[in-house]
Parts: C-alpha cells; sequence; structure tokens
C-alpha cells in the first residue's frame, strides 16, 4: 500500500512540475556583455538575443527577430543584419536551443539603447503568440543622456529610474506604454536572470509565486521593484495586441509584452 | 573624545570633495578625422564644459599643445603627432579628466 502510495505522489508530483513548467513565464532577452563601458573598457560589446525562462534558465527556440537595431543620440540604427545564429541550452535540458548574437563597436559617448521585435513564437500550451518587444541600455564614456526617452515600438517600457549603475536593493521605477501612452495598471512580472555572469548560487525558488514576482503599476502605468541580488533582472508588462495573427487556418491571440532588463552590483 | 572630532574632519573634507566631484564630473572625449583631432567635453548630463582648458601630451608625458573648449565644449588641433595622446581637460573648481586617444586611432584618422 505505502508503495502504491508513494508512486502515486511521485506521479502527481511530476505531473504537477510538468504543468508549473509550462506556466513559467517567457522572457525575451537582451543582454550585453558589459552595461557601462568606460574609458579603459572593450569599446567592442557583445550582445546576446534569446527567448527563456531566466530563473530556470530554459531557452526556448528563436527564429530570427523582425527588428533589432540601437538607439544613440536619438538616432536608430537597423542593426538586423548582424545578427548570427548560436545554440545553447540549460543544464537540464536535453537539446540545444536557437539564439540570436552580434558584435557592435561603440564609438561616441552616451546611452545606447538596444531593442529587438521578435518574430511572433506560437505558443501552444497558451494558445496565443508571443512577441516580447525587448530593450537594454548601456552607457558609455560618462554622458547619461538618452536612457530615459522611448524607442517608439508597439509597447515598452520607459526607465524612470536611470537604468544603469544599480546597487542590489535599489528600485526600479519604470513606465508601460502601449502605442505610446501609459497603461493604467499594466501588470508587471519580474525575474532575476540565474544565468547573470558572475552569479555565485544559482537561485532555487521554494515555491511558485518566487520564481515570476508581480507588481501593477499604478494609472499612469508607473511601477517599481527593488532588486534583492546582484546579476541581471528582467521587466515584463504584458498585453493582449488588437490584432491577430493565424495559426492552422485560425485566428489566434498574441501577448505583446514590453520588456527591460537593468544590472545590479552588490556593494562593497 | 576631542581626538575623535578631530579624526572626523580629513573623513568630512574627502567626502565633501569627491562628493561636488562627481556630481560635477567633467568626461572629455576625443578622435581623429581628416588629420584632425576632434575633442569634446561634457558633464554627465550632457552640458558642455565651456571655457575648460585642454592638455594635449604624448606617450612620454610631453606637452604637445594646449588650448580652450568652446562654448559647446569642444576644442579641436591638427595632429601634432602620431603617438599615444593623453588629453586632459580641467574644468574649474579643479575639475578633471582624461582621455587617451591610441596612437592606432591617431594614425587612422591622419
Amino acid at each position: 500500500m505505502r508503495t502504491v502510495i508513494s508512486i502515486l505522489s511521485v506521479m502527481v508530483l511530476m505531473v504537477m512540475l510538468v504543468v508549473t513548467a509550462s506556466a513559467l513565464a517567457h522572457f525575451g532577452t537582451i543582454t550585453p556583455s558589459d552595461d557601462i563601458v568606460t574609458q579603459d573598457d572593450s569599446k567592442t560589446l557583445n550582445l546576446q538575443i534569446k527567448f527563456i525562462h531566466p530563473m530556470e534558465l530554459h531557452y526556448m527556440e528563436m527564429v530570427k527577430p523582425k527588428q533589432f537595431g540601437v538607439v544613440h543620440d536619438g538616432k536608430k540604427t537597423d542593426l538586423l543584419n548582424s545578427l548570427q545564429a548560436i545554440k545553447g541550452k540549460s543544464p537540464d535540458q536535453n537539446e540545444k536551443f536557437t539564439f540570436w548574437t552580434t558584435d557592435y563597436k561603440i564609438r561616441r559617448p552616451g546611452d545606447y539603447t538596444f531593442y529587438v521585435e521578435p518574430t511572433p513564437y506560437w505558443e501552444p500550451a497558451e494558445d496565443l503568440f508571443i512577441v516580447h518587444y525587448t530593450k537594454v541600455c548601456v552607457n558609455a564614456l560618462g554622458l547619461e543622456k538618452g536612457w530615459d526617452q522611448p524607442v517608439g515600438l508597439e509597447t515598452e517600457i520607459v526607465p524612470m529610474t536611470r537604468p544603469y549603475g544599480l546597487w542590489t536593493g535599489n528600485l526600479f521605477t519604470g513606465q508601460v506604454l502601449l502605442k505610446g501612452k501609459p497603461v493604467s495598471f499594466a501588470e508587471v512580472e519580474i525575474e532575476y536572470l540565474n544565468e547573470s555572469p558572475g552569479n555565485i548560487s544559482v537561485v532555487i525558488a521554494p515555491a511558485d509565486p518566487y520564481v515570476t514576482q508581480v507588481v501593477k503599476a499604478d494609472a499612469n502605468g508607473v511601477f517599481s521593484y527593488a532588486m534583492p541580488k546582484a546579476g541581471w533582472w528582467g521587466f515584463a508588462a504584458l498585453n493582449e495586441a488588437d490584432w491577430k495573427l493565424k495559426y492552422d487556418g485560425k485566428e489566434k491571440g498574441v501577448e505583446i509584452g514590453a520588456v527591460y532588463w537593468v544590472h545590479t552590483r552588490d556593494m562593497k | 573624545m576631542k581626538i575623535m572630532n578631530y579624526l572626523l574632519i580629513p573623513a568630512f573634507v574627502l567626502l565633501l570633495f569627491s562628493g561636488t566631484a562627481l556630481a560635477h564630473k567633467v568626461n572629455l572625449f576625443a578622435y581623429a578625422e581628416a588629420g584632425r583631432v576632434y575633442t569634446e567635453s561634457y558633464f554627465p548630463d550632457g552640458n558642455p564644459v565651456e571655457s575648460g582648458k585642454v592638455l594635449v601630451y604624448d606617450s612620454q608625458d610631453k606637452l604637445l599643445l594646449e588650448g580652450v573648449t568652446d562654448k559647446k565644449g569642444l576644442f579641436d588641433f591638427a595632429v601634432p603627432k602620431v603617438d599615444d595622446l593623453t588629453i586632459v581637460i580641467e574644468a574649474t573648481m579643479g575639475h578633471k579628466n582624461s582621455f587617451k586617444l591610441k596612437k592606432a586611432d591617431v594614425e587612422a584618422g591622419k
């Protein structure tokens, strides 16, 4: 009897794991090799663009994005053709998944906001497409100008906290925009990137709600979150698009996410 | 107790100086193009460093030339020497920073 019960409980646990795994938050990511480029640093940034579960380290297959570029000094530069496909996986994944990488040379002082618009990702578990408009800002050579400007994406998070030079524990505040207008009471999901370079201990969530943090924006679409660990933090504000895409001949909803990444360091 | 107070003074003075230096940190950026070296001097918020003194040194720390930034924080000069150049900006209140323009970049912009 006991064996039966333990077999049953293991099975229940496994089913629970499978179910929670599919319920985990997806995040588009852009991770630069450096977030503050000083005179003595390499001026060549390496950027990695992925579609992952940041806390669980799980990769998802990513086809070539629709748009990838950088805004510097108010000017947009298209970098889509510089992207190269590369494969990777988490330690507990069996197969490798495609993500994208490029090198970018910093030539002038100022803030560089990199942005990506991925090709819609079909998620059968949620019966919808996912498009995460993702941004990250890199500061160069002491000129702190440009980070607070929107890029002009369909939906995006515009930082209200300068998004670099952040200590662990700092509050990050941002505004969620959809077609340039604030999204009242937008729901924002937050995850820690467990594969952050320099992360000394992989965070294991004691219960599911710890994996993805959730905050709601105020009436002006403004939200805040204090980041408790050093590394990369992703903020994703999710909305449903007012347009549909076809899958197997049927119209399906599209989840559009505004994603922003910031990096924190321990004070020591 | 009194000794403690005396000890605090240098710490306080240090804090005072580093505080002002950071809040008004000056920066200089330089590049070479068509035989000239262009410098831009600015505060972190993008405001130009006006009437700042620019000093140009070679790799042997020999002063090659000096000049003053204009209203836009700009100062440019003909490539004085194909060498690693150290370009120093000195603003008022002792605010100072430098930029190293590598020989390869000077050569490329000659």
